[in-house]
């Protein structure tokens, strides 16, 4: 695996992956750990943009400050670089209270979810051969 | 072999601690302070990794009660969280934290590093 970035366009045409994250989890636990964090965000990512949704609905700026911090660090730690950006944009507006423009923010994360899933998916499954 | 607790709730960042820390050091899990508090007391670590965002009682909270606990109080406690905007290091140390370290964990060498130090410290008797 390499350090390339893929650019999916949009967000100031910023880096929507960074493989560097696999290759770091690579050296940190093999493609065991690799294989396991990709299986545990593709499971968790889902809940915590629902989490954060419910927040919205609720009117609970903590709730949904809460589900995107978690957001942001697991996307970070995956090289899920455009899902971290709209994390912490979304975490920053709700930190403050104000919860106006992060219901755009959760629509653009869920969107962004398949991408990241399927290049997650081909990632695993390039280190364990089906 | 030293043992460190690890108080975070969510499980790939428990996963990922355990592998950097496998072989190094006795891991202990708490998912949230309620346990951890409990924990602690009962089996005494000598380092605790510390996550800030978690639901109930906070990391300062577990923090505060720690310190304020005879038994718990001379813990070295490691900070472990994406909080990580300008000030944040100093507001956490100055909370009583005796280090920081931000994730995403990019570099084992410095979260290493930091424990062997607090743990050294905790063992003189420095903190």
């Amino acid at each position: 695996m390499t350090d390339t970035t893929e650019s999916t366009g949009g967000d100031n045409e910023l880096p929507s992956t960074d493989a560097t994250a696999l290759d770091r989890l690579k050296r940190f636990g093999g493609g065991k750990l690799l294989g396991e964090m990709i299986s545990l965000f593709i499971v968790a990512a889902p809940e915590r943009i629902a989490a954060a949704r419910a927040g919205l609905d609720a009117h609970d700026a903590n709730a949904t400050e809460m589900a995107l911090h978690s957001l942001k660090s697991s996307s970070a730690q995956l090289g899920a670089m455009k899902m971290q950006r709209l994390s912490e944009a979304g975490e920053r507006l709700a930190h403050g209270g104000s919860l106006d423009g992060v219901d755009s923010i959760v629509q653009d994360l869920a969107r962004e979810f398949p991408r990241i899933q399927q290049w997650l998916e081909t990632s695993r499954n390039a280190e364990t051969p089906q | 072999m030293n043992t460190v607790a690890v108080v975070e709730d969510n499980a790939d960042n428990r996963l990922l601690l355990q592998a950097i820390l496998d072989g190094l050091y006795e891991v202990v899990e708490y998912e949230n302070g309620v346990d951890a508090l409990a924990g602690l007391a009962a089996h005494l670590p000598d380092l605790v990794l510390l996550d800030i965002s978690l639901p109930g009682m906070d990391g300062n909270e577990i923090l505060a009660r720690i310190r304020a606990d005879e038994t718990l109080r001379r813990l070295p406690v490691i900070a472990l969280t994406a909080h990580a905007m300008a000030g944040d290091r100093e507001k956490y140390l100055a909370a009583g934290f005796n280090d920081y370290i931000t994730k995403p964990i990019v570099d084992e060498t410095l979260l290493l590093g930091a424990m062997e130090k607090w743990i050294a410290a905790g063992r003189a008797g420095t903190i």
